[in-house]
């Protein structure tokens, strides 16, 4: 019997994931939006990656002589008040920024999945005190908890990766929950356990596949958020230390203060910070509307 | 319903003291004290002066006194004074509670003016151009920061129309056109960010109401359009709304610290950050509570107004 149980799930797990897979491209071809989000983060990952290449001159090379110059072609985002060129800093930025994204919502959602699959598989009172805890963390105001946070472990970009990690696990642990409870009630589970499956064998084998839908399409809708945390992080003095350039540090330090001389300098990585939440917002629109049963279509 | 009330009340117990724990907890690991902060400011203190004032402030006491004390200042609702300006930190919430109630009372209003008509009228002409349109700008709204969004529109008013925000902040009470400029601005830029939310759930509950039966029926019995749309179905799709409505204002009371600072205003969410930076810890873990239990407090409440929204919820 075992034998079979064996057999049988692998194939299960990875006709499951082809079907995801064409109902997300099927998605994405049907509604441009959700194309234009996919393009936007390749672009952003893209531009990451090879910023190196990407990037016309230094972020870091400072010229004094051509300080605060205009957009031009030799400068097409302009420069800053020590003469650094805008467009390589936002390029750079978006490696800071895809970074923290990147560990932030890893680090956070995991943790939340831990806690979410143990709350829902084992209910009773380990669920209760868990929950409990989130509920305390939650009632912290996200930004006020990140800042702490921050303030206890060190203003720097690794320290705030934590912080955001720190606030988005409440959320994650809860929806886990709820989806675990729910693939719980399946016959399959039951099967599983009255085949004396051991209970990680079932969390791993058979519940963790059919909750990984919300988990991925929260994480997505996180990634967006986690780039607006860092950037505010960052804008309030504690996220990224000058002189890295990371997109919020650009907006609060050179931005706001020569915002009517060199109104570039908050426009650029503003728009950059933008382009990205909305792309990573409207991807996770998009893998919702392809993977929640309740908004597929037909 | 009032059992559902008791028992949610008492459940809320553990849960602040967990906050407070945890709120207690990172102030006390953070590096650094009041007191350091306040010798860099005010240059060379010598060790013996530092002891005498850390005996004075309690801070030398172990960290279950110091937290059994500020629990009981708390429920005695005497938080006692700030390390840092010697003020009590009543006082210092009573300046800043009003300024954050006002802006947040404002950019809820601004934020469902907009949201909620745009939401209906994008989910009555589902995939017409005036739904791409409010669709884009609740999207825009979700990813434009809002502290992007304020230094924007600083600029560009300083530029376009040579004007700028009054700077000092005047109560409603002593110069309302005054206050009303001032406020104005950051009400928009945070109310444009809660519109956005705002809309996007109002105009997927309403599509989700549109197809029900009992709007069917209305359709069938020959009601008007706006009959249909604005009381048989806005109002059971308003739940959700509320639920959303409802995080915002909590947010709203602790997350403002970027808007206000960029306008100047000393509300309740500088309060806390400057705190923070300068290890305030008892006006930190005051403001810190004082947001914890609003929100479980508005929580409730938005538990409760779905009783009275759908008449078929009933609490047991």
């Amino acid at each position: 019997m075992a034998t079979v149980t064996e057999r049988v799930v692998p194939l299960e797990e990875s006709v499951e994931e082809i079907r995801r897979g064409r109902a997300l491209l099927a998605t994405l071809r049907r509604k441009p939006l959700g194309f234009l989000s996919a393009g936007l983060i390749v672009v952003l990952v893209l531009t990451a990656i090879f910023a190196d290449v990407l990037a016309p001159y230094d972020p870091l090379a400072t010229q004094p002589e051509i300080r605060l110059a205009a957009p031009s072609w030799a400068h097409p985002f302009g420069t800053d008040d020590i003469g650094r060129d805008v467009l390589s800093r936002v390029i750079y930025g978006a490696r800071i920024s895809l970074w923290v994204g990147l560990l932030a919502v890893g680090i956070g959602t995991l943790a939340g999945m831990i806690i979410g699959l143990i709350c829902g598989y084992c209910e009773g009172r380990v669920d209760l005190v868990f929950q409990r805890v989130m509920d305390a963390v939650q009632a912290i105001p996200g930004l006020v908890l990140a800042l702490a946070i921050v303030s206890v472990l060190r203003p720097n970009t690794t320290n705030a990766m934590l912080a955001i990690a720190m606030v988005i696990v409440p959320g994650n642990s809860r929806i886990v929950r709820g989806a675990v409870l729910s693939a719980k009630q399946n016959r399959y589970v039951e099967a599983a356990q009255a085949i004396g499956c051991r209970h990680p064998r079932i969390i791993l084998g058979h519940i963790l596949p059919n909750v990984t839908a919300p988990i991925l399409i929260i994480a997505s809708i996180w990634f967006g958020n986690a780039i607006l945390i860092e950037a505010s992080l960052s804008f309030l003095g504690v996220g990224t230390q000058p002189p890295d350039p990371s997109w919020g540090l650009m907006l609060s330090s050179t931005g706001r203060a020569f915002m009517e001389q060199a109104p570039w300098l908050a426009i650029f990585p503003g728009f950059a910070i933008s382009l990205a939440v909305l792309g990573f917002n409207l991807f996770g629109d998009t893998l919702r509307d392809a993977w929640d049963p309740k908004l597929r279509k037909g | 319903m009032q059992k559902y009330v008791a028992r949610r009340l008492l459940l809320a117990i553990p849960v602040l003291l967990l906050s407070s724990l945890i709120v207690f907890g990172l102030m006390r690991v953070m590096p650094g004290d009041a007191l350091t902060v306040l010798m860099g400011e005010s240059g060379n203190v010598g060790e013996r002066e530092l002891a005498k004032l850390r005996k004075d402030l309690g801070l030398d006491r172990p960290y279950y006194e110091q937290y059994g004390i500020w629990l009981w200042q708390m429920v005695s609702l005497n938080p006692g004074d700030s390390i840092f300006t010697n003020e009590p930190i009543a006082v210092s919430l009573k300046k800043a509670i009003p300024v954050t109630l006002e802006l947040a009372a404002l950019a809820m209003v601004i934020g469902l003016l907009v949201a909620v008509p745009i939401g209906v009228l994008s989910a009555t002409r589902q995939d017409t151009p005036p739904d791409y349109v409010g669709r884009v700008v609740a999207v825009s709204g979700l990813s434009l920061p809002d502290f992007w969004l304020a230094t924007l529109v600083i600029t560009f008013a300083a530029i376009w129309f040579h004007w700028i925000p009054p700077i000092g902040y005047v109560s409603l009470w002593d110069s309302p056109w005054r206050n009303l400029q001032q406020f104005l601005l950051p009400a928009a830029v945070l109310g444009f960010r809660l519109a956005a939310a705002t809309m996007r759930m109002t105009r997927s509950t309403v599509l989700e109401v549109l197809r029900e039966d009992y709007v069917r029926t209305a359709w069938a019995k020959g009601l008007g359009g706006r009959i249909v749309v604005y009381k048989h179905a806005l109002k059971n799709a308003l739940i959700p709304v509320v639920t959303i409505v409802g995080g915002q204002l909590g947010t709203l009371l602790a997350g403002t610290v970027i808007v206000e600072t960029i306008f100047a205003l000393p509300g309740m969410g500088r309060l806390t950050v400057e705190a923070i930076l300068f290890r305030d810890y008892p006006v930190v873990q005051t403001n810190v509570m004082l947001v914890a239990g609003t929100l479980v407090a508005l929580n409730l409440l938005v538990d409760m107004t779905y009783a009275w929204l759908d008449p078929r919820i009933r609490y047991r």
